[in-house]
């Protein structure tokens, strides 16, 4: 610093060479750059340097530290100490009321899949149409044992979804797990629904649903809705319309639409039924391992089934109590689950996976309810008896038009062939009836002949009296 | 010569003083930089940490601050690749640590911290009641997690906490030993216990869990390598014999004496006994008016015999229990029912043997309760 007051100068820093010099300010050759271009360029210089350090360290590669130093750690310096490590949740904030939507209580819905690539665009045509607030529902599926390409066609549509540019479209937390349980039984309508594979087959999709649940299920869950992809229509309400009875597990009735030669429609869900004295009787005399399974023959077990209750013009909101459930479309509390109810994937009660639920609950004293006039419709899927029994009719429709054609056919060559015969018919039978007219003709002057001839006679016979 | 100030002082800083000052800079800001970035982004981040709050709850995850959040991605679990092995460190197989709370105890806290699993690999899960005791026990258990998760060692530090608060009310209001230990208050307390595991467990599960261990708010010392020893012997669930040391006024030492006796093989009377109950009832252990005649693990604990024995069981005890997580998800639960006339744990033991899953226990592991 240079001294303020110079003793060889003036105070404004001019030295001072002769007091009584005229111009104190000759004119001198610059020896140094002017003070503004001096900053400048000590800016520029420090700004190189600058520049060179913050390359140096991004090359280091920590570019967020350095980030959050440049910008004094305001914008984003706070991330690593915004690591979310402990959560707490109370849960009697999420028990599920009739009017879910206006709380906010998230649902989660679970579907499971195995080789279901067809069903999936009509799946997401279901999904897109959902009334309840698409931001409250936590989508969770789980892809086992699939050999096509349901994996793929499920996160594509997935990620349409999130990426849609409507803001009530895309839907909360979205899991796909994946696990293969080695399953060998075949996914065909046949061997789906054949008596022998009943139980274990059972028991399988009982513990795939148990696992989709417990990867699942969350603490800010209220409610949980289990959905099958191959329903093929259902009200866009359903969750509303089901969480407006306010029961702890609820089903709707589930049929199916069928070709006019079936019948129209037919009852498909059979798993939904109240207990019955019979049923009771004959799960005593089963096995501990052995599993009732409704709709065969084998077991008669006269208990009374949602799904034949229906009528048409029911009241749809009438509710029946029930102890075994469907699951092609359950919505249950989120705290039924948490207390413990799952799928057994063993024989519980004689029962396994959606009807040992339903049993379960009972159990556990939870209202388990059915919606007997309130129908959702499964997709109709022919089975093989059903195949063959199209394939013949098919081929009788095939016989019976061949048959037509043939028939008409052969009217044409008949035609072409005895076309003439039939105008040579006409002409004879024009000229039998002049034939027949001059027959006629004939007969009367015979009958003129005749009456003369009796009048004749008799005037001989008058002329003998006379 | 004219020399205004400004030029005066910048003579002076030639190259040299300008190297020098950015080596200088340089220094500083790798100092400034360096020890934030091996600490905090470390161990915990390396574990997947998920982008949003609707995510498992066993996984930590960073929050944005803008608070403005997008709609969660499409995530893709793969549980064929979750292994459950009998070495879990060596594979980095996440264990998740239950726990139903009705009291905090600082020795079980303490014993917790203790344990030599890698923390980050540990997810810790609680419930408590919504009772003034309960509440009591929540402010404490905080106040322990924010001084570990916030200002611990790093290596101290769990992947994540969860606390549940139950929605349901205690069966017994009073949590002292003898009142909770009387069998007509038996039935009720372990239905509502049941029911809070179950809550505890399936809203807590998760997509990666490899191994659940059951450990009860009032076991105060276990050895530090607990997972580790329990989930070598690679049963599907393993039970440790538990104990309660005590102050014996005749030999004027500190003893020990069986505790949990919930752990046991199952006798033909107890099977006679069961059958001719009706279809609510249970059969409860260790109470003199139920005389079941079942082998219990608490008095199998022999010196003589080798530590890691194991002995197949039909009823295990949950105060220290490692469950492969393939068993609860198969379904199987702690039943708050009376399932083929147990409940709680041993209704779970009975559960996993219907699916195919065999118990087992340690009869000479101990693990110790608090003595109140």
């Amino acid at each position: 610093m240079m001294p303020r007051h110079h003793s060889s100068g003036f105070s404004n820093g001019y030295p001072r060479a002769d007091t009584f010099e005229i111009s104190p300010h000759r004119f001198q050759p610059r020896a140094t750059l002017p003070p503004h271009r001096k900053r400048k360029r000590t800016a520029i210089r420090i700004g190189i340097v600058v520049a060179i350090i913050v390359l140096l360290i991004f090359w280091f590669g920590q570019p967020k530290s350095v980030a959050s130093l440049i910008s004094l750690g305001i914008l984003s310096g706070y991330e690593d100490l915004k690591l979310e490590t402990v959560r707490y949740y109370d849960l009697t904030n999420v028990q599920g009321t009739a009017r879910g939507w206006e709380r906010e209580e998230r649902i989660l819905l679970c579907v499971p899949l195995r080789d279901a690539e067809q069903h999936l665009p009509m799946f997401f045509s279901h999904l897109k149409n959902f009334t309840y607030p698409h931001n409250l529902i936590d989508l969770a599926f789980l892809v086992s044992d699939s050999k096509d390409r349901t994996l793929q066609v499920l996160s594509e549509n997935l990620e349409a979804i999130q990426a849609d540019a409507d803001p009530k479209q895309p839907y909360g937390e979205i899991s796909i797990i994946e696990k293969d349980f080695g399953q060998k039984v075949n996914q065909d309508v046949e061997s789906r629904h054949g008596f022998a594979a009943q139980a274990s087959r059972r028991k399988l999709m009982a513990q795939a649903r148990n696992w989709l649940l417990s990867a699942a299920l969350r603490p800010y869950h209220s409610w949980v809705y289990w959905r099958d992809v191959d329903v093929e229509t259902a009200p866009f309400t359903i969750l509303e319309d089901l969480m407006r009875h306010n029961k702890d597990v609820i089903v709707p009735n589930v049929w199916r639409p069928l070709p006019d030669w079936l019948g129209g429609e037919q009852p498909y869900d059979l798993n939904s039924w109240q207990e019955s004295e019979t049923a009771l009787a004959l799960a005593d005399t089963l096995d501990e391992d052995a599993v009732i399974v409704e709709g065969y023959a084998e077991y008669a077990t006269w208990r009374p089934h949602l799904a034949y209750l229906r009528d048409p013009y029911g009241d749809p909101d009438m509710e029946m109590e029930i102890d075994g459930v469907g699951g092609v479309s359950i919505l249950a509390k989120a705290k039924v689950f948490r207390s413990g109810v799952h799928f057994p994937a063993f024989s519980f009660e004689k029962h396994a996976e959606t009807e040992g639920f339903g049993k379960m609950a009972k159990r556990m004293r939870f209202s388990v309810v059915g919606l007997p006039h309130y129908t959702i419709w499964h997709l109709y899927e022919p089975s093989v008896d059903d195949i063959k029994h199209m394939e013949e009719m098919e081929r009788e429709r095939i016989a019976r038009e061949k048959e037509e054609e043939e028939r008409k056919i052969k009217e044409q060559q008949i035609k072409e062939e005895f076309g003439d015969a039939n105008s040579q018919w006409e002409q004879d039978k024009q000229q039998m009836q002049d034939l027949k007219l001059q027959d006629q003709g004939s007969n009367k002057e015979a009958g003129l002949n005749q009456g003369a001839a009796a009048k004749a006679a008799g005037a001989i016979d008058g002329q003998k009296e006379n | 010569m004219a020399r205004p100030m400004g030029s005066v002082r910048l003579k002076k800083a030639n190259s040299s003083t300008l190297l020098l000052g950015a080596v200088l800079c340089i220094f500083i800001i790798i100092f400034l930089v360096s020890p934030s970035s091996p600490a905090s982004a470390g161990r915990l981040s390396n574990i997947v940490s998920a982008q949003h709050h609707l995510s498992p709850p066993t996984s930590p995850y960073k929050s944005s601050r803008s608070g403005v959040q997008g709609p969660p991605p499409v995530t893709r679990y793969d549980l064929n690749k979750v292994t459950v092995t009998a070495d879990p460190v060596k594979n980095q197989e996440h264990i998740l640590i239950l726990t139903p709370m009705a009291r905090f105890y600082q020795q079980y806290w303490d014993n917790l911290l203790r344990l030599s699993y890698p923390h980050e690999l540990i997810t810790l899960g609680f419930i408590l009641p919504k009772t003034k005791e309960g509440n009591q026990a929540t402010a404490a258990l905080q106040q322990q997690i924010q001084k570990i998760q916030n200002h611990g060692a790093e290596k101290d530090r769990f992947k994540s906490i969860i606390i549940l608060r139950q929605d349901f009310d205690p069966a017994v209001v009073s949590q002292d030993e003898s009142e909770r230990h009387k069998l007509g208050n038996q039935k009720a307390r372990r239905e509502v216990m049941a029911k809070a595991r179950n809550s505890l467990l399936f809203t807590t599960l998760g997509p990666s869990t490899s191994w659940v261990l059951w450990l009860d708010a009032d076991i105060v010392e276990t050895p530090p390598t607990l997972i580790q020893d329990l989930a070598s012997h690679d049963k599907p669930v393993i039970v440790a014999n538990c104990y309660q040391k005590y102050y014996d006024p005749e030999t004027k030492k500190m003893a020990e004496r069986p505790y949990d006796f919930n752990s046991w093989q199952d006798s033909e009377t107890a099977l006679k006994m069961a059958e001719q109950m009706g279809p609510d009832d249970i059969l409860l252990e260790g109470y003199a008016e139920l005389a079941t005649y079942r082998t219990l693990m608490a008095y199998m604990s022999n010196p003589g015999s080798p530590k890691d024995l194991a002995i197949p069981l039909d009823g295990v005890g949950s105060t220290a229990l490692l469950v492969k997580a393939d068993v609860h998800r198969d379904g199987a639960m702690f039943p708050a029912f009376s399932f083929y006339h147990l409940i709680e744990s041993e209704g779970f033991a009975k559960m996993a043997k219907r699916l195919g899953w065999q118990p087992y226990g340690l009869p000479n592991y101990k693990v110790y309760h608090y003595n109140e």
